[in-house]
């Protein structure tokens, strides 16, 4: 197994921890590689859509509509999943989301649980809180049962063991699962992996999925998966949970057309996931509960900017683009996600207050966002919340009293992130690499856009 | 306070300016829809069967059966050599599942399948080869249209199915067969 990897949990600085990653350079280029793969991909699809940029604005107004009128589709989509047999709860954080859980779960005394990925329930560390009251969690998403075996965390919200190579699943499946020693064929794998949890499916008292969307005037769930996992999952037993943030609300099925026209292309180029499943009620004889957590949504929801990163859909596309995640890993930005929109949602609770500047600002991500999250645009104003919390990270202390007050003027706002990008593409490698941390003591910097896809565009196509 | 009641009342200070809902109106390509269903099933690994019908699919179905395959359908017309059990866990033998879809989408091949016609709701994805049986005439260009007309009643469960379960967890390789059927075969009527 890899030890170059460190749990998500510890309080290193992104520099530090990417510093580790950036060690083994061929692993950082296959991983960079991988996933430049999904990004071509993403390209491919998205272009083969003549209504793409159409889609992109649909997606992105009405997320924005949805998020500021939450309170009412809220209250609408439970009063129809109660019209629906379906049990809604509220809860206010990860400990009340977990606990809630286990309530449900304690009362029908299940004693093993599948569950389908689900990054709100690894944000709320669901599993061990369950596991600790005896209960058996099994992740059957085939990559999160890879990590889960292997004991670590996700490193990519969609392909959660991206980082690993298939000799080393070879080894752990030998370990945990008896296959072959030294066998590291991905069918052979993924065919042992197949049989494994079909036991766990079938001796299953409950399961668990994440919801892609929540919608409001039906009162149903909306579960996307490629490999059939949630729905094995759900409908085997009885009693099945979904987990959803606030966040995951849309108003209709006109609504959910239109993102499950772009999560999935956008996320690995297919034109839809292979399932796309709508629970409106339970089985017959079964029962069906949904939890809403807010966990630090509604704070965010208080400030403008930041608010734009709830219309996020999860997609995975700005991972796969960033030069910064592809160059420093998963486990590097000290949150459950990573990448820029890691960023976006993690960086308050940084501690080491350094995620923020894992990132050049190139804006790649923003240019594949499906809603239109304005990432760069995020990720520079945590940059200046930061600066005037007067937690600017080490190192960069020295140059940032200048700099924090430059960004810390609204109106510099997209002024400094175009100097910028200017920055990259005319300075000499050498003045900037200082700046760019560990990832730089490796690596080229990147050659950064002329200018962000919007000025281009608004230049170029725009009326 | 309740949480619910506290999420509530901070949703009522959301610092974003209330926004108007856009009007979806995206133009649907309707040339040869079924010749872009047929391309993008085969994008997602699935195959179409444009002029077997029903009879060719009873006919692959009496074969699969003299080889011992079991074989289960809901679809009306086609014989298999299982009847419905009472539990669904009883399902987990089946290599064969027939079904009847309700609506087929030509712009990412996927097919609408509803509870009212599965027996049990994990016949789909328990079973280790599908297939699906498809109107021609219910075939729409894209998903604006398909969720214009499908059936999903309270209390019921619907999915829209896009080829073989498959899965690319391990480094990228795809592999057709994760935990859903290993093959989807849709036969159009
Ligand atoms: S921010 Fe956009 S690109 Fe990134 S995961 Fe969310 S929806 Fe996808």
């Amino acid at each position: 197994m890899s030890t170059n990897h460190t749990s998500g949990a510890g309080s290193a600085t992104h520099a530090k921890k990417a510093e580790i990653f950036c060690q083994d350079e061929a692993r950082v280029d296959w991983h960079s590689k991988a996933l430049w793969m999904l990004r071509e991909k993403r390209d491919r699809a998205a272009s083969s859509i003549p209504e793409w940029e159409q889609l992109r604005e649909l997606g992105s107004q009405l997320k924005l509509h949805t998020l500021t009128h939450l309170d009412q589709y809220l209250e609408e989509f439970e009063k129809n999943c109660h019209a629906n047999g379906i049990q809604v709860h509220w809860a206010k954080d990860g400990a009340e989301h977990n606990q809630i859980v286990h309530k449900i779960l304690a009362e029908k005394q299940v004693k093993k649980l599948v569950k389908s990925k689900s990054m709100l329930t690894e944000e709320c560390h669901l599993n061990p809180y369950l596991e600790s009251h005896g209960i058996e969690v099994i992740d059957t998403d085939l990559g999160e049962r890879i990590i889960q075996l292997a004991k670590q965390p996700p490193s990519h919200i969609v392909v959660p063991a991206i980082h690993m190579k298939k000799e080393e699943v070879g080894d752990l499946f030998h370990e945990k699962l008896g296959t072959d020693a030294g066998a590291s064929d991905p069918l052979y794998l993924t065919r042992a992996a197949r049989a494994h949890l079909r036991e766990q499916f079938l001796s299953a008292d409950a399961a668990m999925t994440g919801v892609n969307m929540a919608i409001a005037d039906k009162g149903a769930v909306v579960v996307c998966t490629n490999e059939g996992n949630a729905d094995m999952g759900a409908n085997l037993p009885k009693l099945q949970l979904h987990s959803m943030g606030i966040d995951k609300i849309v108003p209709n099925l006109d609504s959910a057309a239109v993102i499950l026209r772009t999560l999935a292309r956008n996320a690995t180029g297919q034109p839809v996931t292979t399932y796309s499943a709508f629970y409106r009620g339970p089985q017959t004889d079964g029962e069906m509960h949904i939890i809403i957590v807010d966990n630090g949504r509604t704070d965010m929801l208080q400030d403008k900017i930041l608010a734009e990163s709830l219309k996020c859909i999860r997609c995975g596309g700005c991972l796969n683009t960033c030069p910064v995640y592809r160059r420093s890993g998963g486990y590097s930005y000290n949150y459950t996600i990573p990448g820029p929109i890691g960023i976006a949602v993690g960086a308050q609770a940084d501690d080491t207050n350094s995620i923020p500047w894992a990132c050049t600002l190139c804006g790649s991500c923003s240019y594949v966002c499906p809603t239109k999250v304005p990432l760069d645009k995020i990720i520079h104003h945590h940059r200046r919340l930061k600066a005037k919390a007067g937690k600017l990270p080490y190192g960069k202390r020295s140059y940032m009293p200048l700099v924090g007050n430059f960004m810390a003027s609204e109106t510099m706002l997209n002024c400094s992130m175009s100097v910028a990008r200017t920055a990259l593409r005319i300075l000499p490698g050498a003045v900037l690499k200082p700046f760019s941390g560990a990832w730089g003591k490796y690596r080229e910097l990147p050659i950064a856009p002329k200018s962000s896809f919007e000025t281009w565009f608004n230049k170029n196509r725009g009326q | 306070m309740s949480s619910k009641q506290s999420i509530l009342h901070a949703l009522k200070r959301v610092a974003v300016e209330p926004q108007a809902m856009p009007e979806i109106n995206v133009s649907p390509r309707l040339d040869d829809v079924i010749g872009q269903f047929e391309t993008n099933l085969g994008a997602v690994a699935g195959t179409l069967h444009r002029e077997a019908g029903l009879s060719g699919l009873q006919a692959k179905v009496d074969e699969l059966i003299a080889q011992g395959q079991q074989v289960i359908s809901t679809v009306e017309g086609i014989t298999g050599n299982r009847t419905l059990p009472e539990t669904a866990h009883e399902l987990k033998d089946i290599d064969y599942a027939v079904i009847p879809g309700d609506l087929a989408v030509a712009e990412n091949g996927a097919i609408w399948v509803n509870n009212k016609n599965l027996g049990h709701r994990v016949t789909p994805f328990i079973c280790e080869n599908l297939f699906l049986v498809v109107k021609a005439d219910t075939v729409v260009a894209n998903m604006h249209q398909a969720v214009k007309q499908i059936g999903l009643e309270s209390g019921e469960f619907g999915v829209f199915i896009a080829g073989p379960s498959k899965t690319a967890d391990i480094e990228q390789a795809l592999v057709v067969g994760a935990h859903g059927a290993c093959s989807l075969n849709v036969y159009l009527t």
